[in-house]
């Protein structure tokens, strides 16, 4: 629809097209099929110099994972609590401060978008070391509050800067409309701008989620023996006597299949929420 | 059209309400100057209490840090040592050497994730039919833990069972590529172009579909061929959107380095020692220097600082960039 060319060229790029959409597909999805399968082998099928298809699908490794000595179980409630309390923090205070951030009239407005944009943007090893030291001051290091704060220190600037964003899109007479209505701005907030920003806050709160939940660095540097997440888990399989592939694998798939379908149940925001609200995806 | 009908009616109203002569008057009386008295503020108060703890009083610590020696154990107690940390790290060779590494890995990863984005980007957007499909899958590394990311590109190229390594030992790269100095970083790189590089393409997809249909067709009716339409039409529309993507896969590059810990952890011989290793290196690993790590943390913010003031410049207070669906018309 979009392009109109010349036969030749047409007549090879309806050949060219799928071939190269067919490479991409394969680059993207055949490390993560690889993973998937090698979850379901058996030891040996994974231990082999020649790589197979051909097996018999078993469920070991995931019964190593959480029954073995892993403790798996253990991380998983660490990773569902951590990730639960600082997205539902995130959100509803990135909601409130991202309304009154766009509504904001002051000439400080600038000034405060700048200090949320670079506390989301500050590299995380720069942020840690701060970070860590004051934890240990407060006795905060390897506790859960303490990871959900550090949590917070990305995914709260986020929230604030991504529900600004949404925010800003509803139109203006939407909202003027309710304030000549008699509403209070609290009432407009919660009656009219709110459910129209629905799809803006599943959006940042999916993705609030898969930061928190893929977090590596900050439960790594700050978390001890009782309060490890999952990522943590895939760190801890690597050993010097070398690493386990088929739990390993299997690991894998339980921290990623939750994040893959999430993701892709608002991929048609996602676009607006991974440019930080910059492009409209609509 | 319909913002210009709607500012209208809004500035006859306010007129009417106050009368001109004691309009000044009246407005810097409700609204303070500052604006912190106001409702908007007081929605914000909360988050910005939190980011206000998380943000600026780590900032101030990182500094005080910088100058001092810092001991953990039992009790944090920070001695100050005037310009020793600074010195130390401005005169450390390998430090240099570790920014010129990263320097290298930054542009490599930004650059070659924008170039293979592009073209991602340009062939779904040809495509008509599976475009909503090939997109998901493209779709799936970004949703993939980076700690994660790395280990399953560990996995993919180890020398004995990895499927990837026995392809490759098929047209002669038998070495384990990531053991080798020579081939670490490459293949570091290539894993987190494998992550990021569907980021990418999404942000100019969305661009691509809005670029209107007309212009191109005006340009194929001239004769123009597919490369010329491209250069001299779609890619100057794109501009913004393409300064999106740079600026978001730069802000990102600097701030993760999971890859990096998973896989290499700097090595082998430091060949993918790029800062945030050092830095993490200083701060946890081996003798506890958290003063020198600090450094090194207050030279990588002010990189991110510059980042956000790009970014606040152009999109900040700009409406969006409105873009076309990225996806679901297949």
């Amino acid at each position: 629809m979009t392009t109109i060319r010349p036969p030749a060229a047409r007549s090879m790029s309806r050949l060219l097209v799928p071939a190269l959409a067919v490479v991409i597909a394969v680059w993207a999805g055949l490390p993560l099929l690889w993973m998937l399968l090698t979850a379901f082998k058996p030891d040996t099928a994974i231990r082999t110099s020649h790589p197979t298809i051909s097996f018999t699908p078993t469920l070991d490794n995931f019964r190593n994972l959480f029954l073995g000595g892993n403790r798996v179980g253990a991380y998983l409630v660490n990773s569902l609590v951590v990730t639960g309390v600082s997205t539902v923090i995130a959100v509803v205070l990135g909601c409130l401060a991202g309304y009154g951030l766009t509504h904001w009239a002051s000439r400080y407005k600038r000034d405060v978008a700048f200090w949320v944009l670079s506390t989301r943007m500050a590299p995380i090893a720069a942020v840690l070391v701060p970070l860590f030291v004051m934890f240990r001051g407060a006795g905060l290091v390897n506790t859960i509050p303490g990871l959900v704060l550090a949590h917070l220190s990305f995914n709260l600037p986020f929230a604030i800067w991504l529900m600004s964003a949404f925010f800003a899109r509803i139109p203006e007479s939407v909202e003027e409309a309710a304030l000549l209505d008699g509403c209070t701005k609290w009432r407009r907030f919660r009656t009219v701008s709110l459910p129209m920003a629905r799809a803006g806050i599943v959006t940042t709160a999916v993705l609030c989620m898969v930061f928190s939940w893929n977090d590596y660095a900050f439960s790594s540097a700050l978390s001890g023996p009782d309060t490890a997440t999952l990522p943590q888990a895939a760190g801890a399989l690597v050993t010097q006597s070398g690493i386990d592939w088929g739990l390993l694998s299997a690991l894998a798939v339980v921290v990623a299949v939750p994040m893959l379908i999430a993701g892709l149940a608002v991929r048609r925001h996602l676009v607006s929420g991974l440019s930080l609200g910059a492009v409209t995806g609509e | 059209m319909s913002a210009g009908l709607d500012t209208a009616p809004r500035t006859t109203l306010r007129t009417r309400a106050v009368p001109p002569a004691r309009a000044g008057r009246a407005r810097r009386r409700a609204r303070p100057p500052r604006g912190l008295k106001t409702f908007e503020f007081a929605m914000m108060a909360p988050a910005l209490t939190v980011l206000f703890v998380l943000s600026w009083v780590p900032f101030v610590i990182l500094i005080a840090m910088s100058f001092a020696k810092v001991r953990t154990l039992g009790g944090v107690s920070l001695t100050f040592t005037g310009a020793d940390n600074w010195s130390a790290v401005l005169g450390d060779g390998a430090i240099w050497a570790s920014w010129a590494r990263s320097l290298v890995y930054f542009v490599a990863i930004v650059g070659l994730e924008m170039l293979l984005g592009l073209a991602v980007a340009l062939v779904l957007h040809q495509l008509v039919r599976a475009r909503s499909v090939v997109l998901s899958i493209v779709l799936l590394p970004m949703f993939l833990a980076p700690v994660l990311v790395g280990l399953l590109g560990r996995f993919m190229l180890d020398s004995t069972i990895g499927l990837y390594a026995k392809i490759l030992q098929g047209v002669g790269l038998g070495d384990d590529l990531l053991a080798s100095p020579s081939t670490a970083l490459p293949t570091i790189v290539s894993i987190d172009v494998w992550q990021w590089t569907p980021l990418v393409a999404l942000i100019l997809l969305a661009g691509l579909t809005a670029v209107p249909p007309a212009t191109l067709e005006a340009a194929t009716v001239d004769g123009a061929g597919y490369l010329r339409t491209l250069v001299s039409i779609i890619l100057p529309q794109m501009k913004p959107i393409i300064l999106v993507a740079l600026l978001v896969r730069s802000m990102d590059a600097i701030r993760y380095f999971d890859i990096v810990v998973a896989t290499t952890n700097g090595g082998p011989a430091d060949a993918t020692k790029i800062i945030p290793i050092k830095l993490y290196e200083f701060a946890f690993r081996f003798n506890n220097q958290l003063g020198k790590a600090a450094v090194l943390g207050l030279t990588m913010l002010a990189f991110s600082i510059v980042m956000a003031r790009i970014f606040l410049r152009f999109f900040g207070e700009r409406p969006s960039i409105a873009a076309g669906d990225g996806g679901d018309r297949g």
